[in-house]
């Protein structure tokens, strides 16, 4: 760790304390595991912005099927590229310590494809088919159905599509949303 | 028909120019900007405008970066953060003081917004100016933030000492959540059994060893020291350490492990540095007070975990609500970070989302089956019930006869080992010793005989069980809980067996039931060591058994698999971690050791360390004998599954030793309960003792004054609950339906307000073309002029 702390000063460490949930330690941790993408890069500059393809290396991101979403809703810049803070962003919102309330709302952009800030039928299909895999495919019908089904339970206004209040209101009752939703560093 | 429409549209119009010269009235500020917004907006995404929509709050405390949130959320519309940024409250207006200030920093944690944005909120809250705090305040404060910079360093240091943090973080990423649930239950167990034999061993093996002395026996005839004298002197015969080991025998028996060496004395001793004060420590009474506590300790741990879960699953349970959404929101462990692990989880939720849909359909079918094919399935099921039912029977009837077969070759053993031993004719030495070696290998190895059937009974029919379930058109998660019912069954009916058999002997009527003689050698003198004896070994054995199963059965196999392509050879190699099955297994033991507590005070030691190499045994069957489970194991469901198993196991277990405790006699040379009738009549006979005032206050609770008052208040408590769940109920599905009509209006408002939208955009064309025309008529004028 001698290393890391060279890179960060004790102001930095600090607001990283404040502004995330991990501790100056864990803020450390983090930076290795984000060096070890791109050690050289990384090297010369602690905050350097990584493309995409980068990020999406870090192992639970490489099998995770909403991997694009995770890198863009992240991304300073929206592109997917992510500098270290936008990678500490997001393992602070996926460690354990972050309230549901916050994982919910980076959820809910995550699952929100098509950024209208609601999760409409077609959002819901995404999410279906990426949750199945490459191999597996549902029949029509069958992923009909089951958006049917999930806006029967969810869609308390009857809009046909979710807005973030129900969301939030699903991710509140679902005690595994807590567990699942969960990378640790 | 047309004529009707027509009428209707211009209605409609009249009403939106009159909605319209309203909605201009009621907001005359922001009218103009409505307007703009409007026209800019597409009409199709006005819903995105909605207040509703805006302000994303999701607690009060955070309403503060509303904006900010919008923003970032909101990324395409056209403003620059930067106009957004400064749109956030000024903090000048009412000065905070530095408590709010640093409450307000600690909360930008939460805002979803880039880091460099939030630095610079925490800059602009860091300057603006504010109350500094004073005197107590301050101290308050200054203590407040100490305490939450002491939080954050001991959950630290707690984090780093948490016990296989690594081992599970593996088995995360490879099983996810569902099993890693089943792994922080045996971790759970073990800390269980940790407190439980920190109480033994304060309470009970530290002062046996610091404060034991011998008393001597003076009056042979009828005192219990000179019986229990005699008893501990008795039998110290040499004979294979290793075997005394394993079966608690020989020289263990008379150790701190069993029951039978702990003193019913009351010591007295002196502590010279305290004004030579006498202290007493009564032993009886530690011995009996002991396990009550931990019985109690463990209930209460028991249920508070099994509450919480329970609470968890109520809300979840409210009629099944959210079953879908859970599966598709919450589906994917992000923890899983292992190809093949995802290409599992993958086929796993597909399986599941096939299930759901086949269970709705199941259902549907369900209504719409046919008689003859209903009878059909209930025939089924009735033959395969009863077909577990007899193989259960039969199981049990194995065990009786093996126990009964065992007892009666060890009888006999015991007398010829004793005739052998007391041969005085001359034999060679060498051949004596190895006649008596095989003898004593025999007597082990019927010892163990029952044990062993029970353990291999326990791994064979649960999955004989497992292959019958499959004719018995059950839903998957109901499958799920009968197979591990009839495990349970399967398990309880061997131990109660065992039981039944071990009762019938220590009240044989024709036990020898004094101690008249201290050199003639009688078996079970001292019953309770023996109950213990025969717990220990079952602990011991069922240990053995998933050893043996994990590494020289499990591990071939899974061997097999993975370096074969042999399809046949595949089937039997490849093993998913089939997790009501392991349950079983640690609950198992657990439910012994409980069982066994009172007898072998060493139990929950043995325990603790057990669950610790447990741990290690199942996480190799898991990592490298299994393959991922294609079932989806919910970690919420799944552990309130294991706690109401370790419930019924606890149950079960307690029940018998609080029936020894309360009717069997104590043997009379042994153990700290010699001279009672039973154990309990010691615990009335110290209440007798107890100050009339406290007597009389416990006998009063026990009066049916005390008792109806209080069951009726306690009735009256639970009606009153359960009417204001039921009320609560009710205005749950009241304001559903109000949430739907409303969603219904707003629906309707907004349609009509984009159908308002789009008339207002054609008329601004039309009266644009219009000056259009009347600037190209004017310029004709002026031209023709």
């Amino acid at each position: 760790m001698g290393q890391g702390k060279s890179q960060f000063t004790e102001e930095e460490l600090q607001d990283y304390e404040d502004l995330t949930y991990f501790t100056k330690k864990e803020v450390l941790y983090a930076h290795q595991k984000f060096k070890a993408l791109a050690p050289e890069k990384v090297g010369h500059n602690k905050n350097a912005k990584l493309p995409m393809a980068k990020i999406l290396q870090y192992p639970e991101l490489r099998v995770n099927p909403f991997r694009d979403r995770i890198c863009k809703v992240f991304s300073s810049s929206n592109d997917g590229d992510c500098t270290f803070e936008d990678f500490l962003d997001m393992m602070s919102v996926f460690s354990d310590n972050a309230p549901k309330a916050v994982k919910a709302e980076h959820a809910f952009r995550i699952f929100d494809f098509d950024g209208d800030d609601m999760i409409g039928v077609s959002d819901l299909r995404e999410v279906i088919e990426r949750l199945c895999g490459p191999e597996m495919k549902l029949s029509d019908s069958e992923i009909q159905q089951l958006v049917q089904n999930v806006l029967e339970e969810a869609d308390l206004d009857d809009d046909g599509a979710l807005s973030f209040a129900e969301f939030e209101h699903i991710i509140d009752k679902s005690s595994d949303f807590c567990h699942s939703f969960r990378i640790r560093l | 028909m047309s004529g009707g429409k027509n009428k209707r549209s211009k209605r409609h119009e009249g009403w939106e120019e009159a909605g319209g010269e309203f909605y201009q009235e009621l907001y005359p500020g922001g009218e103009q900007e409505l307007f703009d917004n409007l026209q800019r907006a597409d009409a199709a995404k006005l819903a995105t405008l909605l207040p509703s929509k805006q302000a994303r709050t999701t607690t009060s405390k955070r309403a503060r970066s509303q904006n900010e949130r919008r923003q970032s959320t909101f990324a395409r519309t056209t403003q620059s953060r930067d106009i957004h940024l400064s749109m956030l409250p000024d903090l000048s207006e009412n000065l905070s003081n530095e408590e709010r200030t640093w409450e307000e920093i600690m909360q930008i944690k939460a805002m979803p917004v880039p880091m460099n944005q939030k630095r610079e909120i925490k800059s602009r809250l860091q300057n603006a100016t504010k109350l500094r705090l004073q005197g107590l305040e301050q101290l308050q404060w200054r203590q407040r933030k100490a305490l939450h910079r002491f939080r954050i360093r001991f959950s630290e240091i707690v984090g780093k000492f948490e016990l296989w943090q690594a081992s599970l973080r593996e088995i995360e990423g490879k099983f996810g959540t569902g099993v890693v649930a089943y792994f922080l239950f045996l971790r759970w167990l073990m800390f269980l059994n940790l407190v439980i034999s920190i109480f033994v061993i304060l309470f009970l093996i530290l002062p046996t060893i610091l404060l034991d002395k011998n008393l001597e026996c003076d009056d042979f005839e009828n005192s219990t020291i000179c019986c229990s004298q005699a008893y501990l002197q008795r039998n110290l015969t040499t004979s294979n350490v290793v075997l005394d080991l394993i079966q608690g025998t020989g020289r263990m028996e008379r150790t701190i492990l069993f029951y039978g060496v702990y003193s019913d004395q009351i010591y007295t001793y002196f502590l010279k540095n305290l004004w030579d004060a006498e202290m007493f420590y009564n032993m009886p009474l530690a011995y009996i007070l002991i396990p009550i506590t931990w019985t109690l300790f463990s209930l209460v741990a028991i249920v508070k975990t099994a509450a919480k879960g329970f609470k968890e699953r109520l809300v979840e349970n409210e009629g099944q609500f959210y079953m879908y959404c859970n599966l598709v929101f919450g589906g994917w462990d992000f923890c899983i970070h292992n190809d093949k692990s995802a290409k599992i989880k993958h086929k796993a939720l597909f399986n599941e989302i096939k299930g759901c849909l086949e269970e709705e359909r199941y259902k549907e079918e369900k209504q719409s089956r046919t008689r003859e094919s209903l009878i059909l399935m209930y025939l089924k099921r009735v033959l395969i019930n009863l077909l577990v039912f007899i193989i259960l029977i039969g199981s049990g009837i194995l065990i009786y006869k093996i126990f009964n077969i065992a007892m009666d070759k060890l009888n006999e053993q015991f007398y010829a080992e004793n005739e052998f031993l007391n041969r005085t004719e001359p034999i060679f030495n060498l051949e004596r010793e190895n006649t008596y070696t095989i003898m004593r290998f025999r007597l082990t190895l019927l010892e163990f005989l029952p044990f062993i059937t029970i353990g291999v009974l326990n791994i064979f029919i649960p999955e004989i069980f497992g292959y019958l379930i499959g004719f018995e058109t059950y839903t998957p998660a109901n499958a799920i809980i009968i197979t591990l019912l009839r495990t349970v069954l399967l398990r309880l009916s061997s131990l109660a067996v065992l039981l039944s058999q071990i009762y019938l002997q220590i009240t044989d009527p024709n036990r020898i039931e004094k101690c008249l003689d201290p050199y003639e050698e009688f078996r079970h003198e001292c019953w309770e060591t023996y109950v213990g004896q025969q717990l220990y070994k079952l602990v011991l054995t069922d240990f053995a058994l998933q050893i043996v199963m994990t590494f020289f059965i499990n591990l071939p196999r899974a061997f097999v698999a993975r370096h074969s392509n042999s399809r046949c050879l595949k089937i039997i190699g490849t093993q998913d971690f089939y997790l009501p099955k392991h349950v079983l297994d640690i609950v198992y033991i657990q439910t012994i050791i409980w069982m066994g507590a009172f007898f072998c005070p060493f139990l929950p030691i043995i325990g603790t360390i057990f669950c610790f190499l447990v741990f290690y045994i199942k996480k190799f069957a898991c990592l490298t004998n299994c393959t991922p489970s294609p079932i989806v194991y919910k970690a919420s469901k799944s552990k309130s599954l294991f706690m109401s198993v370790l419930l019924l196991g606890f149950v079960i277990s307690i029940l018998p030793v609080a029936y020894s405790v309360a009717e069997i006699a104590p043997s009379i040379n042994c153990g700290p309960f010699r001279r009672y009738e039973t154990v309990w009549s010691f615990v009335v006979e110290t209440f007798e003792a107890f100050p009339y005032l406290v007597r009389e206050i416990v006998f009063l609770i026990g009066t049916s004054t005390f008792a109806v008052p209080a069951f009726a208040i306690l009735l009256f408590f639970l009606y009153y609950y359960w009417a204001v769940a039921a009320a609560n109920r009710h205005m749950v599905e009241v304001l559903k339906n109000q949430l739907v009509l409303e969603g219904h209006d707003k629906q309707f408002l907004l349609n009509r307000l984009s159908a308002f939208i789009r008339q207002h955009q054609k008329r601004c064309e039309r009266r644009n073309r219009a000056s259009f025309a009347d600037d190209d008529s004017s310029i004709q004028q002026h031209s023709s002029r």
